[in-house]
């Protein structure tokens, strides 16, 4: 919980973090209040232990820290540390100015973090966050999923923890850390329905998406039972499914989809039914770390709906993802797909959407603008496709909701990404996931449709990217090697997993 | 209007450094003041209300708690004690954090005298300085009003 918390937003922690400050003490509360705000930190005062109790109750990710005084009419500060710390697991730092040790070894006793002496300085403050991510550190390493990755963990606890949250996409931690945390949280997942999602991208257009930061999102989402670390892992999410698509859109620039591809697009449309559940072990209850994964996503719609997302560069994987993972029904002949009208979303894309929806060929070909891409790619993609086909096993995959099939398109690399939040534990396992995902694949897609989907990026970069990427996705995991996707899909994991840890 | 605003800010200069000089303020002032920026404009002004409320409050508890001749509760009288000596370290108020100090040890010697002598001079210590910091802000507005800025007085 601390860690998704004290995430804010992956790369401005500890900015932002969350602290809820209590003193029956006036003036050191107007005091502290007006350090941490120096300090950049988001602040929520009270001065009576019972209310800091209550609001800490309210919402169990509300807060990141609790500062509290030790000598308060109402409580004693030491029962309230102990409330909180056993009940939200929250670090609790300790003010007092009492200097006395055996004070300060109460504290302790109780499960301060830390204790602090009044006055405040604002030195001793700037560094308080170093708790919020110990205690998730420390919360990860009890729950440990794999052997070796925790003792590697713990031994660069401190080191790796600062890093990890300065840099959170760095994969090496990722990937242990998500693990572990899979393995041992269970938090609620937040399913990011097409609705909010469309909330989402149309609070990050209305920001800009350098200027997104979740606690703006959330604003402007107006979203109940939202909070901001769900946000910020969704925007993660989508800011490394949007790099990816950005990488990829250059990538395939040389290529384009014939018009007659784009007609078959409609048998891709036909995915629905299969579950690209290849990157994403999907089927395993791990992915939602066994919590039943609330993909609720009308699948047709995802899948439709997934493109008027697009709008924004969003790359619909970000629907999928540890916990959004779209599970719905096989998508729907791709002329039932003209869902759009219900996604506005993004009216500038409505037209687009449209288009996308009802004709492929169409979109395909507004996205297309550059010179016809060579086929190559996509002939030795459609090649790979067979022969994995050939060699995966029918897999319990279909079993899968469809949202999978939506996943498919999204960029399978994606999912991968994605599921990786869902703790899958190994790659091979994503692997032989997409692999069946790839046979499924075959079935419906023939080479041209594959190939369809290289295209070169165009302008309509954000329901293009956003539609490449589906395609791309879908692509990028065919048109690798097999190691190439399984790479795709470990890197995607691991940046999926500060997203997972970041799902509330 | 210049050489007027001039000497104003000399004298306020002068005034604040007479006051941590005397032992009145130290550095925790400093870092209140350091605080105060375009954004609180009024936060030194504000906390230091807030403080004088405390602490006329927290008096009268002291007052009245000994007042209780023969049943004086020194746990009481302790623990306002202790939140005024919080209060006043936290905003920079040293002579009445150094009272406090004394005032604590006093009570839990439980000596009567010797808290109700303390308390008296608490009180009127707080007062004192609320009267002095009164002034410095009457400076400060005699500053602005003549179209000068307040200076930033290095203590050191």
């Amino acid at each position: 919980m601390t860690v998704e918390q004290g995430i804010e937003a992956v790369d401005q922690f500890p900015v932002g973090m969350r602290v809820l400050a209590v003193d029956d003490d006036h003036t050191c509360l107007r005091i502290l209040e007006t350090l941490l705000h120096r300090c950049q930190y988001h602040v929520t005062t009270t001065d009576k232990a019972q209310t800091a109790l209550e609001l800490s109750r309210e919402n169990k990710n509300k807060f990141d820290l609790v500062i509290s005084d030790v000598d308060m009419p109402d409580m004693d500060g030491f029962k309230l540390l102990e409330l909180v710390g056993l009940e939200m697991d929250l670090p609790v730092i300790k003010l007092s100015s009492h200097s006395d040790p055996k004070y300060v070894m109460k504290g302790v006793k109780h499960g301060a973090c830390d204790y602090l002496l009044k006055p405040v300085r604002i030195e001793e403050l700037k560094n308080i966050w170093q708790h919020v991510v110990r205690k998730s550190k420390f919360k990860k390493m009890k729950s440990v999923v794999t052997n070796g990755e925790s003792e590697g963990n713990s031994d660069q606890n401190g080191v790796r923890a600062n890093r990890k949250r300065k840099d959170p996409l760095e994969e090496e931690d990722e990937e242990e850390e998500e693990q572990q945390e899979r393995g041992n949280e269970k938090k609620p997942r937040v399913i990011w329905t097409r609705e909010m999602h469309n909330k989402f991208l149309a609070a990050v257009d209305h920001v800009g998406i350098k200027n997104a930061v979740p606690k703006k999102i959330l604003e402007l989402m107006d979203v109940d039972n939202l909070t901001r670390d769900n946000v910020a892992s969704h925007l993660q999410k989508f800011r490394l499914a949007l790099k990816k698509i950005t990488n990829e859109a250059k990538q395939q620039v040389n290529m384009a989809a014939a018009n007659s591809h784009f007609m078959q697009m409609s048998s891709l449309k036909g995915l629905g039914g299969f579950h690209h559940h290849s990157p994403i072990p999907l089927g395993s209850s791990q992915f939602h770390g066994g919590a039943a994964t609330t993909r609720h996503y009308p699948s047709n719609r995802t899948f439709a709906g997934m493109f008027p997302h697009v709008s924004s560069s969003l790359p619909r994987n970000l629907h999928n993802d540890g916990g959004y993972m779209l599970q719905g029904t096989p998508f729907p002949p791709l002329e039932n797909l003209h869902i759009n009208s219900n996604n506005k979303a993004f009216p500038s894309f409505a037209s687009q959407q449209s288009s996308l929806l009802v004709a492929p060929s169409l979109v395909l070909e507004g996205h297309q603008q550059s010179s016809s891409p060579s086929y190559s790619p996509h002939l030795e993609i459609n090649k790979r496709l067979e022969d994995w086909s050939n060699n995966i096993p029918q897999s319990n995959v279909h079993s899968e909701p469809d949202a999978l099939g939506w996943n498919m398109f999204g960029n399978s690399t994606n999912q991968t990404y994605f599921c990786r939040d869902t703790d899958f534990g190994s790659s091979s396992a994503a692997h032989a996931d997409s692999l069946q995902m790839k046979q499924q694949h075959e079935n419906i897609f023939s080479p041209m449709t594959v190939a369809q989907l290289l295209r070169s990026s165009s302008a309509n970069e954000g329901l293009f990217m956003g539609q490449q990427k589906l395609e791309d996705g879908f692509m990028a995991s065919d048109a690798g090697s097999l190691d190439d996707i399984v790479n795709s899909m470990m890197t995607q994991e691991q940046s999926s997993r500060v997203l997972g840890r970041r799902l509330a | 209007m210049d050489a007027h605003v001039a000497q104003l800010q000399m004298q306020y200069r002068n005034y604040i450094l007479s006051l941590y000089q005397q032992g009145f303020l130290d550095d925790q002032f400093t870092e209140l003041k350091s605080l105060q920026d375009d954004g609180s404009p009024d936060f030194v002004a504000e906390v230091l209300s807030l403080f004088f409320d405390d602490c006329v409050k927290l008096v009268g508890n002291m007052a009245r708690a000994l007042d209780q001749i023969g049943t004086v509760d020194f746990c009481q009288v302790g623990a306002n004690v202790h939140q005024l000596k919080g209060s006043s370290s936290s905003v920079g108020a040293k002579r009445v954090k150094g009272l406090c100090i004394n005032f604590k040890e006093l009570c839990e010697a439980k000596n009567y005298e010797g808290c109700v002598r303390c308390l008296q001079q608490v009180d009127i210590e707080y007062k004192t300085l609320k009267a002095k910091l009164q002034d410095m802000f009457n400076l400060e507005k005699q500053i602005v009003q003549a179209g000068g800025i307040v200076p930033q007085v290095d203590i050191n």
